[in-house]
């Protein structure tokens, strides 16, 4: 590491730890404000129709679990600036000095707070934000001595941390109502599945180099072809629905190997610049889709309906309570997800396709020279990507709503890019960043129908912000494959 | 390096063609149309406006033309485009595109213009603003919904925080509580805060309703355009579930959910463009302000369809009845 990347890299420490510290004061204050028998209800069984067997409301005193996440959060905020810490002997030893004093507050106040529980007074709000804020500090410094000797995997620790204080928000959002849980989580991962695919269309293409910003453009002309390969397999040639569906995928993937092809000539043989190239597709994807729409679509509107996938419900699995209605009760499209996950997983890192395909990613030149046809993997990569891509579009259409709608499938595509960056160019990764675009999509609806009072713009950014903590508090630094967005030029 | 450039250049030129459809040419009264984005069959306000446009043309004989805008910066480009050819009438559709059309109506005074869902304060003299009284349809709505509703709760979410979509959903939400006040009953409205963000994503639009059912809606009034259509597509797969749309009767321009629509909040767009064409060509044009309203028939709620049975002949009744006291201002829709 050189000198400057260090710098900025304890500044994100810096910044993950201050922003912990301030959540958890956050959570703790807030805490003290919710009356201390308030409950928070979350309603486990599916809220549709559902194969998994019925379980309990998860019933939580409110105010109680945010006081334990709040103190996670500290712990774990004093983790990070341990780190730092580390490096200074005397600041670890002030620290633990302030945390000694502050450990001495917190019991006496704690104390006096716990006696105005009890006689069932008023909350005296004062003592009680001390009592936090004196606590919060006193784990801090604790925390940092316990930690600044070990390395444990500070990722995990700030992932779960993420997660707990997401739910932590979600309880005093809830607090005194209920939601439904496993409503939540299933709708997260529907939300998902259009990013991932985004995303893994992103790994494939980029692992040999090709930047792809046309998925976008490349999963709403497949949408629309999905919807009229369909449509037609339906209600022209009145063909079962199960070939119609496997019809509308087949114009589906047709669409998206196309547009990768035309993306890898344009990239590969034209040699020209790559992000040109994907605007160019993703202009054309709108103006092409939009032209054949109010020509086709509008007039004939039995062209638009192809009908929508059937959920499927696997055996057993989908009778696991809260896992079941989330993970086996999906449409095949979701299914198809998983496997295409798995497959360009192993593809890409246990075959010898995947072996070239990196070293055309990471270095070309060497590549070439060692024989492999830098011009054919690229080729194939690409258009092999866009027909992920184009299962995007297909599951926008036959999984989900079922009829086209011009620039449906709005900045999904591009979101799947960052999805993409944010999984370090790793199958499972763009999955799970993929998710949490989801679930932070997820979130903010549920926050919304909550009546949070916070403004419906503010929530829509929710998923970003997700993004930027991650970023600065988890990922660190992703790195692209060295050769990436650069054409080749055979010498 | 050339050869890429000419690859380019095609690709764009190709792409140029494709974009820009529409247009037209000769002599006559020429009126032309600039959508919002979400195109011109979105079944909602786009469609409707257009569908006036068409009636126009149908009336009157004169030639009409719609520029589709992609994203909000096409709006000052598509409205230039009618200007420099010398249209007589533009019509632009829709709040977003309030700011252009003003800039152009007053470096235009001898065009007429008209917009939908915008009035300006204080008027200009060449633009004439439909606006409607949605909350007025919207209330009869919620009350025909609270009515009808088995879980005791009713969802609605909108597309983006704007006036023109807010209005939809605090007339359905007073419409619930009057009902929830004549007969002393405890129906709840899910979903006021709550807005996918665009008028574009069908699938924001069927994940919000999931949600919506999740947390125990049964009647669910989506105000986003096409992305209601995703929302008639998850009501569909919910059984139990009914949908209540908006600007136009989705019986009729979405059929393949009229099992599941319980009625309508109709936005009578079609009407209004209409009217103001024709004083545009009869030459009695003046700026100002159209109210679209219950009385003048510029609002109002669709036939219940496929649910004609199922709505019982008091409420029908009670419905009536309401619409005659908002007719008459004793009703207070909340607005």
């Amino acid at each position: 590491m050189d000198k400057r990347r260090k710098k900025f890299f304890y500044a994100l420490i810096y910044a993950g730890a201050a922003l912990l510290l301030a959540l958890c004061l956050t959570l703790c204050a807030t805490a003290t404000y919710t009356q201390p028998e308030q409950s928070t209800t979350f309603v486990l069984n599916a809220g549709s129709e559902s194969q998994a067997l019925p379980v309990g409301d998860l019933v939580l005193p409110s105010a109680m679990t945010w006081y334990v996440y709040g103190l996670v959060c500290a712990f774990v905020g004093g983790w990070q600036a341990a780190r730092l810490l580390q490096r200074n002997g005397w600041a670890l030893l002030a620290v633990s000095a302030l945390a000694g004093i502050a450990g001495g507050v917190w019991a006496a106040t704690g104390a006096l707070y716990a006696a105005v529980l009890l006689m069932g007074g008023e909350v005296w709000a004062g003592a009680a934000l001390l009592t936090g804020l004196a606590g919060l500090v006193f784990l801090a410094g604790l925390a940092g001595l316990v930690c600044a000797r070990r390395r444990i995997s500070l990722s995990i620790a700030l992932t779960a941390i993420a997660i707990l204080a997401v739910f932590a928000f979600l309880i005093w959002a809830a607090r005194d109502r209920s939601t439904n849980l496993t409503g939540l989580l299933s709708s997260a991962l529907l939300r998902s599945v259009p990013i991932a695919l985004a995303a893994l269309s992103g790994v494939l293409c980029e692992r040999c180099a090709v930047i792809n910003i046309a998925i976008e453009g490349m999963m709403l002309t497949s949408a629309f072809f999905a919807a009229l390969f369909g449509s037609v397999a339906a209600n022209i040639w009145h063909w079962p629905s199960w070939a119609a569906f496997i019809c509308g995928l087949f114009g589906a993937l047709l669409a998206g190997a196309l547009l990768g092809l035309l993306l890898a000539v344009l990239a590969v043989h034209f040699k020209v610049d790559q992000i040109i190239a994907g605007t160019a597709i993703n202009i054309l994807a709108v103006g092409l889709t939009s032209f054949l729409s109010s020509r086709i679509l509008s007039e004939f509107q039995n062209l638009n309906n192809p009908g929508i996938l059937n959920r499927v419900s696997i055996p057993l699995l989908s009778r696991i309570p809260v896992i079941g209605p989330i993970f086996f009760e999906q449409n095949v499209l979701v299914y198809m997800l998983f496997a295409v996950m798995a497959i360009t997983h192993i593809m890409l890192f246990y075959t010898r396709w995947g072996l070239r395909t990196r070293a055309v990613g990471e270095h070309p030149r060497a590549a070439d020279t060692l024989g492999i046809d830098v011009f054919k993997n690229r080729y194939v990569n690409v258009t092999l990507g866009g027909m992920v891509a184009g299962l995007g579009g297909a599951f926008l259409i036959l999984g989900s709503v079922g009829r086209f709608d011009e620039m449906m499938t709005a900045g999904k595509g591009f979101i799947g890019l960052a999805a993409m960056i944010f999984g370090k160019w790793m199958p499972f990764g763009a999955f799970g960043a993929a998710l949490i675009f989801g679930f932070a999509d997820a979130l903010q609806t549920r926050l919304a129908i909550l009546q949070v009072a916070i403004p419906s713009q503010f929530l829509l950014m929710a998923p970003y912000l997700v993004t930027m903590i991650a970023l600065a508090g988890v990922i660190g630094e992703a790195i692209p494959p060295a050769a990436d967005g650069q054409p080749y030029e055979k010498q | 390096m050339r050869k890429s450039l000419i690859a380019m250049a095609s690709l764009m030129v190709m792409t140029a063609i494709l974009t820009a459809c529409g247009g037209g040419g000769g002599a006559g009264f020429r009126a032309g149309m600039v959508t919002d984005v979400g195109g011109i069959d979105d079944k909602s306000f786009n469609a409707t406006s257009w569908d006036g446009l068409e009636m126009a043309r149908e009336e009157l004989g004169i030639e009409v033309a719609y520029l589709e805008s992609q994203q909000q910066t096409d709006y000052a480009a598509n409205i230039s485009q009618f200007v420099d050819q010398d249209y007589d009438m533009i019509v632009t559709v829709g709040f977003l595109l309030g700011d252009d059309t003003q800039t152009f109506a007053q470096q235009n005074p001898d065009i007429d213009f008209a917009i939908v869902d915008y009035s300006y304060e204080p008027t200009i003299e060449n633009v004439l603003g439909l606006v409607f009284a949605t909350d007025e349809a919207a209330f009869l709505a919620g009350y025909l919904a609270a009515g009808m509703t088995q879980t005791g709760k009713v969802g609605t979410f909108g597309g983006i925080e704007i006036p023109p979509v807010t209005i939809f959903m605090v007339g359905f939400q007073s419409g619930v509580e009057y009902y929830n006040q004549q007969h002393d009953t405890d129906v709840e409205v899910l979903g006021m805060d709550l807005f996918v963000g665009n008028f574009e994503s069908t699938d924001d639009g069927r994940r919000a309703a999931e949600d919506l059912i999740a947390e125990g809606a049964d009647i669910i009034m989506p105000v986003a355009g096409p992305v209601g259509l995703g929302t008639a597509a998850a009501v569909q797969e919910n059984p139990g579930t009914m949908l209540i749309g908006v600007d136009t009767d989705w019986c009729v321009s979405a059929a393949e959910y009229c099992n599941v629509t319980l009625t309508s909040v109709l936005k009578n767009m079609d009407v209004a463009v209409l009217e103001a064409v024709r004083l545009s060509y009869e030459g009695t044009f003046e700026g100002g302000v159209y109210v679209g309203t219950l009385e003048n028939d510029g609002v109002g709620i669709a036939p219940f369809h496929e649910f004609e049975d199922d709505v019982s002949a008091e409420l029908a009744a009670e419905l009536e009845q309401i619409k005659a006291d908002i007719i008459a201002g004793t009703i207070d829709t909340g607005w």
